[in-house]
């Protein structure tokens, strides 16, 4: 028979480029995330590449990787949701490396890598606790995957960020850091002057 | 077409983010690099593909331009190995667009015969594997598709093979009463022919169908041995279900029936291969084009049923008995047609639920145009439509078809939470338009909660409290307002605590009860609110209290086994002192503890589990009152959040510390649940319950398909022992039978909600048994 086609509308269970362009720069070939609504990549086909990297890690994951949760979402929602799609093995929240308190993301672990697709196609994208959730594909979890790798304990992608989020504690870390230096700063001043003021007396 | 131009006038400057790796690499970045460069099978690829989706677009001149560059280009090996790819391919995986694909088709062939030959061959092959492996829905689409190009095949062109599909349906069905494959295939029969008569009118035409459904009237006519069990609707004796007399395959014969009469006249289907008068040089080179034969496709003596499992359907609509028709009524065919279209279409495109929405929302496009009203016309502007125009809405129409899907017995295709996700995209593609017609849809369902199948009342629930999760929970409560005081085992009410609780597990009771009116509140009370429920040995009123805290403290810290030990015989002794059992007593105090320990999450309360799961299995393995304490403790510990208790009981499951047996028991034949009976009115002991027998299906048919060894035999036991267990409990609720049902003290009237419940309960176990059973009997014969 023929080779299998390309369906004639994208997929919504395929992987972001996440781990394939960590493992190679180049391979840029999914567009899970981004096309989403496409119904077709015209420029993709002419180099659609059929083969995969021979030991694709992802080929029968179980386990996804879910951003864009609000640091006060419980285990408990995370569950009610996600189980839509099928039991669920195993839940990892993810962690402040500091605190010890949700920072945003966690690690769903379904029975089946068909759950987890269709987790990907009926969940990713969807709300959980009034904020739209992401979800990949993953190898799956490994100890110590859990913390946020973020300078100031959470995640990355929470160091920098200007917009005010409430669901993931305000500003960015790092700005936030930044505004309390200044009024640190501006406290100390003060307490400096008092201690000064003390010792004119 | 039109997106082509667009491209090109866009300007080099900004092109399109996919291509730029290659553009870095392999050439400079100079403006005068084209769009309009883009290989002629790209272009045509992405051409049909769009297809039809462009109301701006007019269909002929669409599939003329299309066909033209076909003919033109297609000694490029290239262009040819894709359009006989995409053809095919496309006819399968978007059902829309069979008829445009045709047309394509059509005009090609007044152009360049030769093409035609090829493509129906391939085309007749795909026919043939799939009739063979039992995918009778691509069967169908292909048939579609072949039916629409009727008008260029020689003789009876698809009529012999649609004769031959009915010989087999006729030998299956009088080999059987049961049988489902005779039945899928009239079906099929009868929704192609629509197809056949919009494009190839004529006399021999109109003649052949009507020999055809002469002949299918007998299988269709005849209501299925199954249908019962598969109704939608489960009224209580005496009264008709809506749905008596709604088989799909009946509708349809009569649908036919009514079009023959009034000359095929199959107004809604799209003919987009009929040329404008001003085109009529176009429409005589088509009518003149040269005919084909169409290749053999063999029908195996003996047909399957294929990977899914197959049975009668029954049409469902939401919008039904409604003063103006928002929806085809079912005398129409068009009720039939589009609804076949759209259902083919979401569960086709079930991995990309944007552009399942997205043909949902542009239904109209697809269709003959003046088939629905303008899109978003609120429904009291139906009233105002004057003389003979339609008034069907296409958003009514869309939705309509999602809630058939997700209503569907005994189980849709997909996961229930797929047609939630569609619903979703739906509503966030076009709010205005679709919003409306879902709170329409909620309407009817919640309306009718007390006479749908109690399964389709659970999946209602689930679905309503989802989608409300994805819309920042707002529903116009204050409408049932009334309901607010009914009796809790009223069905309308029942929905509505069920709803509260499933809104509470997505989001929180705080954020709930800001979403509701004040009747509402006291629904919610303040135990709902609280995170962490009380520990109830931290009172020293309570038996045990000091046994309690103590065990607590010691699993807190992880304490080894042999240090709990004594604490237990403790309450062991103190137990018998008091002449009450002695392991129930301290599994109470034990299990609570537990739950108490790992009460901050999920997680803290597994990783107890595991770490005491050794007492635990001892526990549960010793006595069935044991077993039952054990739920009990959880089940209690967590009354105000029964999500979490059905979590920490499904895991309970797993680790075979309870058994499902212990479940049913505990929810169904003791008063644990509920007093009198009204364990059977909560969502949630239905949840927990029918959980439960899916794992343990589940497992069974894990067990089965593996393979037929000593350990299946078991499981099948069990199995039937856990289905006759339920069967005696619900039977004695649903005749009234039950010991609690006959204390006089109780009869308030509520007894006869209460063997409602019962019945209601019955009905989907016995369903899911018999699905079980003929599970079973098929693996058999397979294996």
């Amino acid at each position: 028979m023929r080779t299998e086609l390309r369906s004639t509308v994208d997929r919504l269970d395929r992987p972001s480029a996440y781990y394939h362009s960590r493992n190679n720069k180049r391979r840029r070939t999914d567009n899970g995330r981004d096309g989403r609504d496409g119904k077709d990549g015209d420029t993709e086909m002419a180099n659609a590449q059929p083969e995969e990297p021979p030991e694709d890690p992802l080929r029968n994951a179980t386990t996804l990787y879910v951003g864009n949760l609000s640091f006060y979402t419980t285990e408990e929602q995370v569950y009610e949701l996600f189980s839509k799609c099928g039991e669920i093995k195993r839940l990892v929240m993810g962690l402040d490396r500091f605190q010890k308190t949700p920072c945003g993301f966690c690690f769903v672990e379904y029975y089946t890598h068909q759950d987890a697709l269709d987790c990907m196609k009926y969940i990713g994208g969807t709300k959980l606790d009034e904020r739209v959730i992401r979800t990949d594909l993953d190898p799956g979890f490994e100890e110590g995957r859990q913390y946020g790798r973020g300078k100031s304990g959470g995640q990355v992608r929470d160091e920098y960020r200007d917009d005010f989020d409430e669901g993931r504690g305000g500003l960015g870390r790092a700005i936030q850091h930044e505004r309390m230096r200044d009024n640190e700063r501006n406290r100390e001043k003060e307490r400096n002057y008092d201690d000064d003021y003390g010792r004119l007396r | 077409m039109a997106d082509y131009d667009r491209r090109q006038s866009g300007g080099g400057g900004y092109n399109n983010r996919k291509r730029r790796y290659r553009d870095d690499d392999e050439y400079d970045r100079r403006p005068q690099r084209r769009r309009y460069d883009a290989p002629v099978p790209v272009r045509i690829r992405k051409q049909l593909l769009g297809l039809a989706e462009s109301p701006l677009r007019r269909w002929h001149e669409e599939v003329q331009s299309i066909a033209q560059v076909i003919a033109e280009n297609y000694e490029e090996q290239e262009l040819r190995t894709s359009f006989l790819d995409l053809v095919p391919q496309m006819v399968i995986e978007q059902p829309l667009k069979v008829p445009f694909v045709a047309a394509v088709v059509l005009l090609v062939n007044s152009i360049k015969p030769e093409i035609i030959d090829e493509l129906l061959a391939r085309v007749a092959s795909d026919t043939e594997e799939k009739v063979k492996v039992g995918e009778w829905r691509d069967v169908k689409l292909y048939l579609k598709f072949l039916a629409c190009l009727q008008g260029c095949l020689e003789g009876d062109g698809l009529f012999p093979l649609l004769e031959e599909l009915f010989s087999r349906a006729v030998d299956l069905q009088t080999a059987s009463s049961d049988d489902t494959i005779g039945t899928e295939l009239v079906k099929i029969i009868l929704l192609t022919i629509p197809y056949i008569l919009a494009a190839a009118p004529t006399a021999q035409s109109q003649q052949k169908a009507a020999e055809l459904m002469d002949k299918t009237d007998v299988i269709a006519s005849e209501p299925h041995a199954l249908q019962v069990l598969i109704d939608p609707y489960h009224v209580s004796d005496g009264s008709d279900s809506p749905t008596a007399n709604m088989s799909l395959v009946g509708l349809l014969q009569k649908q036919l029936q009514n079009e023959a009469t009034s000359g095929w006249e199959l107004s809604c289907l799209p003919r987009p291969w009929q040329m404008p008068l001003e085109e009529i040089e176009q429409q005589e080179k088509l009518d003149s084009a040269q005919k084909h034969t169409l290749p053999g496709i063999s029908i195996p003596e003996k047909v399957i049923t294929g990977p899914r499992p197959l049975f009668p359907e029954v049409f469902y609509s939401v919008y039904v008995n409604q003063e103006i028709a928002s929806v085809p009524p079912v005398s129409s065919i068009a009720s039939s047609i589009i609804r076949d279209a759209l259902s083919d279409t979401i569960n086709i495109l079930h991995f990309n639920r944007n552009a399942t929405a997205r043909f949902l929302i542009d239904v109209d496009c697809y269709f003959a145009p003046g088939t629905f009203v303008k899109r978003a016309t609120p429904f009291d502007r139906l009233r105002d439509i004057e003389g003979d125009r339609s008034t069907w809405k296409p958003e009514d129409v869309a939705v309509d078809a999602v809630f058939s899907q997700l209503f569907q017995l005994p189980t849709p295709e997909h996961k229930l939470v797929y047609f939630h996700s569609v619903l979703t995209e739906a509503c966030k593609i076009a709010p205005a338009a679709i919003a409306p017609s879902l709170g329409r849809a909620i309407r009817y369902s919640y309306m009718n909660t007390y006479r749908l199948d109690l399964e389709l009342t659970y999946r209602f629930l689930d679905w309503f409290t989802h989608h409300l999760s994805n819309f920042g929970f707002m529903w116009k409560w204050t409408e049932w307002v009334d309901d607010v005081n009914l009796p809790d085992m009223h069905p309308s009410k029942a929905f509505i605590m069920g709803a509260l609780d499933k809104e509470i597990r997505l989001s929180f009771a705080q954020r709930i009860k800001g979403t509701l009116p004040e009747p509402y509140q006291a629904l919610i009370g303040p135990e709902k609110e609280q995170d962490t429920p009380e520990f109830k040995f931290n009172d020293d009123h309570t038996p045990f209290a000091a046994e309690g805290k103590e065990l607590a403290a010691l699993l807190k810290r992880k304490a080894p086994d042999d240090e709990i030990q004594p604490v237990i015989d403790r309450i062991h002794s103190a137990a018998l002192d008091q002449s009450i059992d002695p392991l129930v007593s301290s599994t109470d105090v034990f299990m609570t503890a537990v739950c108490w320990v790992g009460s901050k999450s999920l997680s803290h309360v597994l990783a107890c589990i595991e770490r005491t799961k050794d007492r635990l299995l001892d526990a549960g393995a010793a006595s069935e009152a044991a077993r039952a304490q054990i739920i009990t403790a959880v089940m209690s510990y967590w009354s105000a959040h029964p999500g979490v208790a059905i979590n920490i009981v499904e895991k309970l499951l797993n680790y075979s510390i309870v058994t499902p047996a212990a479940v049913i028991d505990w929810a169904l034949v003791s008063d644990r649940a509920g007093p009198y009976g009204e364990a059977l009115s909560k969502a949630w002991v239905f949840e927990l319950v029918f959980n439960t027998v899916v794992k343990v299906t589940g497992r069974l048919r894990q067990v089965v398909s593996g393979e037929m060894g000593e350990g299946a035999v078991e499981e099948v036991a069990a199995m039937r022992d856990l289905f006759k267990r339920m069967d005696d409990a619900l039977v004695s609720w649903a005749q009234g039978t039950k010991d609690q049902m006959m204390d006089p003290v109780v009869s308030d009237g509520g007894e006869d909600l209460v063997k409602r419940w019962g019945e209601r309960w019955l009905r989907v176990f016995r369903r899911r048994s018999a699905i079980e059973e003929s599970f079973l009997a098929e693996s058999k014969v397979t294996a």
